[in-house]
C-alpha cells in the first residue's frame, strides 16, 4: 500500500524530469567559442614556433660565432708557434755560424 | 583497436547538447547559468576528444563534467536553494515551448529546493534514467551514499508534494 503511490509518484517525476531541448543557439555559440579557441590556439603556436626558430637562429649564431673565434685564435697560435721556430732556426744558424767562425780563430791563433 | 571510433564534435554537440543542458539548469536552476556551463562542458570535451573512445564514453563522461561544473557554478554564484524554484519558473519553465503538465512543473520547482547533493542523484536517477551504481560512479560517490540520497531526495520530495499539492494527493488516493 505504501509503495504504490511512489511508484506513481516516481513516474510522475520521470515525466518532470524529460530533457529539454537547449535553447537554439547554444550549438552556434559553441561551434563559435570552438572556432575562435582553435585559431588562439593555432596562432599562439606559431608564435612559440616563431620564438623557438628565433632562439635556434640566435643560438646559432652565437655558437657560429664563439667557434670561428676559437679557430681564429688556433690560428693565430700556429702561426706565432711557426713565427718562433723559424726565429729559433735562424738563431740557431747564426749562432752555428758564429762558432764556426770562432773555432776558425781559435785554431789559427794556435798556429 | 580502441581509438577505431573517430567522433565528430559539431554530430556529438547535436546529439548531447539537450542532456547537458537540462542537466545544468536543473543543478543550477539558472538558464543563463545553464548555457555557459553547457558551452564550457562542450569546450572541454574538444579538448578531450582525442581520448574519448567510444559513444557512451562521450556520453558517460559529459554527464560527470556537466554535473560538477553545474556544481561548481553554483558554488561560485551562491545561488540559494529557496530561490532555485523561483527562478527556474520565471526563466526556465516558463517558456512557451514547455509541454509539461502544472504537476510536473511544481515538482521540477520542488527538486529544484533540496539539498545539491539530493538532487544531483534524483536528476541523473528520473531525467537520465541511470542505475544507483551508474549514479555513483557518474558523480564518483559511494554506492551506499548514492542510494542513501536517493532515497532521503525521494522521501522529501515526496512529502513536499502531499504537503504542497493537494491535487496530487486527491489524484493518488
Amino acid at each position: 500500500m505504501e509503495q504504490e503511490p511512489l511508484n506513481e509518484f516516481e513516474q510522475e517525476l520521470r515525466q518532470a524530469l524529460e530533457r529539454r531541448p537547449a535553447p537554439p543557439g547554444l550549438k552556434r555559440k559553441i561551434m563559435a567559442e570552438r572556432g575562435r579557441l582553435h585559431t588562439e590556439r593555432l596562432r599562439s603556436r606559431t608564435v612559440i614556433w616563431q620564438r623557438l626558430a628565433a632562439s635556434l637562429a640566435l643560438v646559432a649564431v652565437v655558437g657560429g660565432g664563439v667557434a670561428w673565434r676559437e679557430r681564429e685564435q688556433e690560428r693565430k697560435g700556429e702561426e706565432a708557434r711557426r713565427q718562433v721556430m723559424i726565429a729559433l732556426r735562424i738563431t740557431g744558424h747564426a749562432l752555428n755560424t758564429v762558432k764556426t767562425q770562432l773555432a776558425g780563430h781559435h785554431r789559427g791563433d794556435g798556429e | 583497436m580502441a581509438h577505431e571510433w573517430q567522433p565528430d564534435f559539431e554530430q556529438l554537440v547535436d546529439e548531447h547538447q539537450s542532456m547537458v543542458f537540462s542537466l545544468a539548469a536543473r543543478m543550477t536552476g539558472d538558464r543563463g547559468l545553464a548555457e555557459e556551463v553547457a558551452q564550457d562542458v562542450f569546450l572541454e570535451l574538444d579538448r578531450h576528444l582525442r581520448r574519448m573512445e567510444s559513444p557512451s564514453h562521450v556520453c558517460f563522461w559529459l554527464r560527470r563534467v556537466t554535473m560538477s561544473r553545474s556544481t561548481d557554478a553554483l558554488r561560485r554564484r551562491r545561488v540559494r536553494c529557496t530561490d532555485l524554484w523561483i527562478e527556474i519558473e520565471e526563466r526556465h519553465g516558463a517558456s512557451g515551448e514547455e509541454k509539461e503538465s502544472p504537476l510536473g512543473a511544481r515538482l521540477e520547482q520542488m527538486l529544484a529546493t533540496l539539498p545539491e547533493p539530493q538532487r544531483a542523484a534524483l536528476i541523473l536517477r528520473y531525467q537520465e534514467d541511470l542505475t544507483p551504481e551508474e549514479i555513483a560512479a557518474t558523480l564518483d560517490a559511494p554506492l551506499a551514499t548514492v542510494k542513501s540520497q536517493l532515497q532521503r531526495g525521494l522521501k522529501l520530495l515526496r512529502a513536499k508534494a502531499q504537503s504542497q499539492l493537494k491535487q496530487f494527493v486527491r489524484v493518488k488516493r
